[in-house]
């Protein structure tokens, strides 16, 4: 159940073939969460469970889907699995469910849960497409963390919202410091998922395109 | 039928009850003939056929809707109990008595455009015009929660910039200062415009007055910082569309109920002035 082939679809997605620097997949929605470190978080925590379970689904029905119209039996599955997901949130965690309203409709649209269904699951078993669905999910949640992280502590100098640079650091308190108001901006986390790409392929040199 | 093989090297196919022992194209020997299998001539067998597509597009189709009718359904009622809940809960924490009982501390009514409270409207129909607020103001209908100690939760409804945004306005019994005030939203940008539903912002709010020597002016979120400490508060960097929309939300709700604000102050201020007439007549004394 865990051979290392098995091993390696989890822990993959992690560097060498990590779905946001490497494959280059759901970068709208790395931009669009990551000013904070919760709701960065969240989005990483659902998309995994959404990759996981729709690579499950659409591996067990992998022989019987036509390939003509796969990618639209692709959406519905995907789609149908998240409204689902919501629905029941909506009725027994409410609190959760409002947390992950505004990340509904980001969730169905992300290219990771697609690209890793037509990519993975319609060409393996189920088991192996649920630890890569697990994997890019742990692959993707790991740079919007780093993302979020710089983001937060010098956009708004907070840490998962508690206060970690001092208010009296601050010009208007008699300081000399000031937050960077371009962090709280999509373009800048771009700019940082930029910066990771480069670091990463300065290490990895057999990733570096000729 | 006669069976068919096929050659591994040259793909000759011959028919017969057994491979040829050598093949007449390129002439390798029996070994390398394989049965090629008839194929199955059903109506469902090719996976690309057009009447495969059809009959598995429409069988999906069904399952998800009855899926998805299913859960609707039989969620419905639980989903609705937490939303009314949470309603309440929202009107009790912009008056900062989360501790309280709705049902004993708050007593709701629907005003007509004269201030005028609409008798025999049951509780549930007020939260049903909560749910529509934007539809109860157009029809004239507006519903106003008040407490027990004479403080009054007014709903309001408007645009932020992705979609509506919406909150309750606690005023004290002077109907003229922000006791508390909750804002929420469906999807302003988290991290920027979603910060109105944090308590950081919303604590800004509190003290602040919504009328200028009588005149309504309302309360403004101030692109690059509150100038006047009365009537503005801070607004959110990189939340601008956001901060507008919530102006304009406070601005058009509340004047909805400028004659219930109006008359309710007038009531305070005679209150008040009765109070310190007798004050005045003790210290007389």
């Amino acid at each position: 159940m865990f051979s290392a082939k098995n091993l390696k679809y989890l822990t993959g997605p992690f560097s060498a073939n990590n779905p946001v620097i490497v494959q280059i997949l759901g970068i709208c929605s790395a931009l669009a969460v990551t000013v904070k470190l919760e709701p960065a978080i969240v989005m990483a925590l659902s998309v995994m469970v959404v990759t996981a379970f729709s690579n499950v689904v659409m591996s067990l029905l992998r022989n019987g889907v036509p390939s003509r119209i796969r990618i639209i039996v692709q959406l519905v599955v995907i789609a149908a699995l998240v409204i689902l997901v919501d629905q029941v949130l909506k009725a027994f965690a409410y609190d959760v469910s409002k947390q992950l309203s505004v990340y509904v409709g980001l969730i169905i649209t992300n290219c990771i849960v697609m690209g890793r269904v037509e990519a993975f699951a319609l060409g393996n078993k189920p088991w192996p497409a649920f630890l890569d669905g697990i994997g890019n999910g742990l692959g993707y949640g790991l740079i919007l963390v780093i993302v979020a992280f710089f983001r937060e502590l010098l956009g708004s100098g907070t840490l998962f919202g508690l206060r970690v640079i001092p208010e009296s650091w601050y010009i208007a308190n008699g300081g000399f410091y000031s937050n960077c108001g371009l962090m709280l901006f999509p373009p800048m986390a771009l700019i940082i998922v930029g910066c990771i790409i480069w670091i990463h392929r300065s290490r990895n040199k057999d990733l570096q395109e000729k | 039928m006669a069976k068919k093989f096929k050659c591994n090297v040259c793909g000759y196919i011959h028919e017969g009850d057994a491979a040829p022992a050598k093949c007449p194209v390129c002439g390798v020997p029996a070994s390398e003939f394989t049965e090629v299998k008839s194929e199955k001539k059903g109506f469902l067998s090719d996976t690309n056929s057009n009447a495969y597509i059809v009959v598995y597009s429409t069988v999906m189709v069904i399952v998800v809707a009855t899926l998805l009718a299913l859960a609707s359904l039989s969620l419905h009622d639980r989903q609705y109990n937490n939303q009314l809940n949470e309603k309440k809960q929202a009107i009790l924490t912009s008056l900062s008595a989360s501790d309280k009982n709705y049902d004993e501390f708050i007593s709701a009514q629907v005003l007509d455009a004269e201030g005028k409270a609409i008798e025999g409207v049951k509780d549930a129909e007020i939260f049903e015009l909560l749910s529509k607020l934007p539809d109860a103001f157009e029809a004239g209908k507006f519903p106003v929660f008040k407490a027990q100690d004479g403080r009054v939760v007014i709903p309001v409804t408007g645009t932020g910039l992705w979609g509506p945004v919406w909150g309750y306005v606690a005023l004290e019994s002077d109907m003229n200062t922000i006791a508390g005030i909750v804002l929420d939203h469906q999807g302003e940008t988290p991290g920027l415009g979603a910060e109105i539903a944090t308590p950081k912002v919303q604590a800004t709010f509190v003290g602040k007055k919504i009328f200028d020597n009588g005149q309504f002016v309302s309360v403004k979120m101030m692109k690059g910082g509150a100038t006047n400490p009365e009537h503005e508060v801070d607004a959110i960097t990189g939340g601008t569309k956001t901060s507008d929309g919530v102006n304009n939300m406070l601005s058009n709700s509340l004047r909805n109920y400028l004659p219930m604000l109006q008359a309710k102050a007038e009531v305070a201020v005679e209150q008040n002035a009765e109070l310190s007439n007798e004050e005045n007549v003790k210290d007389n004394e």
